[in-house]
């Protein structure tokens, strides 16, 4: 699948998680993968608007969510979207278990681990979608 | 799945109580099933520890007095240890929640559970253990306080 | 009966990722929750709002919300309206920063300009959930309502809550339709027992205290004020 893959994090607010998402998305739009995604906030899905509805759907979509309610990834299939990979934060702790983070405002230096471990995770799924070979 | 019953809402959070069910003041609920529990983690015990990433009950064939450690469940925000409900034995442990912790906090009463535990001296257990309506007091009293920190 | 629900105001902040002024909403409305009013606030977690989270559409609906949004799309705002309803009370950073976009650093990471807005509409939503719960505080001393007769034009029932006890609310006839508006009878009550007289200071403060609940709209102001200040009138003359 060719075009920009679409990153949506939940940006939850009541958890630390919620914040290693949203840490996590610009790492890959801005840093790992800039011109290969794009972050599409959740909010702007609320209001129906055609061109976000249009972009949403004809690209795939990954959600990264901070918690089991899986909100990204709910609302974006709501809105017509392709969800290809629903992200759970959670897993990506589980993979990284002596990295916990504990704040949720600032994110402090277990939370900034744990987001680039998981852009690094939502780098191999672009790749994927892409179907391009990393590179060395 | 027991049918839910009783609720307690402090602010926006929700605490699902079923009836037919007994509780120990540490957040667990007990399922009497013939000559066994089965235990599993109450509704405000899984929404204030937070999400699960991992458990760890006591293994099959450990015997446990009321009170000892059961087990433990790491969530993101703590690492929670609770005490057994009841004296006896541990017989089974939920295989399902090793690949899928969070049914600890999806589905608590019902693919949630943790253990099941042969009885010792379930009458006496009985008596430290709480009712949905007893139990619904002490989680209105614990939700909050916890608001208030 | 029940009392109105214990004093807490509901933030919704949108936490837009696109623009800095996004970042500052969700730093501000945690600023608010973690430290200047930690005990007055609960956050909304607007994804789960949207999701259909029911804890939070319910405490949306009977407690008031300020929706704080970086832009004039104003998504937690519309959102709180779409699902439980209007917010008491509506912010958008963009209207109020005085720095512009640049100044603000980048959505990721904030400048110290940046932070400084953080700071101010902070102290804007602390100012806010004051006045929102100063209204409630004064109401809330009163007696509890016997009860209210039902009348052809009015009925009197109970909300549903998620907790299980029921808010009541009176069913009125309104420019030719009913609606129910929530907490009615204890407005009536605590306004009653604080010994204000249907007047038009009154139909300010009563207005005021009904919003909180119930969403009204600007072109129908007129016809729900005359409604409730007449079905106050009346309650008013049964309680002598």
């Amino acid at each position: 699948m060719k075009g920009k893959v679409l990153i949506v994090p939940c940006s939850g607010i009541g958890k630390s998680l919620g914040s290693v998402a949203r840490e996590g998305s610009y790492a890959v739009t801005e840093e790992l993968c800039p011109d290969r995604t794009r972050l599409m906030p959740l909010a702007l899905l609320v209001l129906g608007e055609k061109e976000t509805r249009t972009e949403l759907s004809s690209a795939a979509a990954i959600t990264i969510d901070g918690c089991v309610k899986a909100c990204a990834a709910k609302v974006v299939e709501g809105a017509g979207g392709t969800v290809v990979h629903a992200l759970q934060v959670l897993d990506v702790c589980r993979r990284h278990p002596n990295v916990k983070p504990s704040r949720i405002s600032e994110l402090d230096n277990n939370g900034h681990k744990l987001a680039r471990a998981l852009a690094e995770e939502v780098r191999v799924l672009v790749d994927s979608i892409q179907e391009e070979v990393p590179h060395a | 799945m027991p049918e839910v019953n009783l609720k307690v809402t402090v602010d926006k959070f929700t605490f699902q109580i079923p009836k037919g069910l007994s509780y120990s003041d540490a957040g667990l609920w007990v399922k009497l099933e013939g000559a066994r529990a089965r235990v599993g983690l109450s509704d405000f015990a899984q929404q204030s520890s937070g999400d699960v990433a991992f458990t760890k009950i006591k293994p099959v064939g450990t015997a446990l007095d009321r009170g000892d450690e059961l087990g433990e469940i790491e969530t993101v925000k703590v690492n929670v240890s609770f005490p057994s409900p009841v004296k006896g034995k541990i017989v089974e442990i939920n295989p399902s929640l090793e690949e899928t912790a969070e049914l600890v906090n999806q589905d608590l009463y019902g693919k949630g559970w943790l253990t099941v535990i042969e009885l010792a001296d379930w009458e006496s257990d009985q008596r430290g253990l709480l009712d949905a309506r007893s139990y619904s007091a002490l989680v209105k009293d614990q939700a909050e306080a916890e608001m208030k920190k | 009966m029940p009392e109105l629900p214990k004093s807490k105001v509901g933030i919704i902040a949108c936490s837009g990722e696109e623009i800095p002024e996004g970042t500052i909403t969700r730093l501000a409305a945690l600023k608010v929750l973690e430290s200047l009013r930690p005990h007055e606030t609960v956050t909304i977690c607007l994804p789960l709002f949207l999701a259909g989270g029911e804890g939070d559409r319910a405490f949306a609906r009977l407690h008031p919300t300020i929706a704080v949004d970086g832009c004039e799309k104003r998504c937690a705002a519309r959102g709180t309206e779409t699902y439980s309803g209007k917010p008491a009370v509506s912010i958008v950073v963009n209207e109020r920063a005085s720095t512009d976009d640049s100044g603000l650093g980048s959505a990721r990471k904030l400048s110290k300009a940046g932070m400084q807005v953080v700071n101010d509409i902070a102290d804007q939503i602390a100012h806010d959930v004051d006045q929102l719960l100063d209204l409630k505080q004064n109401r809330r001393r009163g007696p509890q309502v016997e009860g209210s007769e039902s009348r052809n034009e009015s009925k009197s029932r109970h909300a549903p809550c998620s907790c299980g006890s029921e808010i009541p609310t009176l069913t009125l006839q309104i420019a030719g339709r009913e609606v129910t508006l929530i907490a009615l009878p204890l407005l009536f009550a605590q306004f009653r027992r604080a010994g204000k007289s249907p007047n038009d200071a009154t139909k300010f403060e009563l207005m005021r205290a009904v919003r909180v609940y119930n969403s009204i709209s600007n072109a129908d102001e007129t016809s729900y004020e005359e409604a409730i200040m007449q079905e106050y009138s009346a309650f008013c003359a049964r309680s002598h």
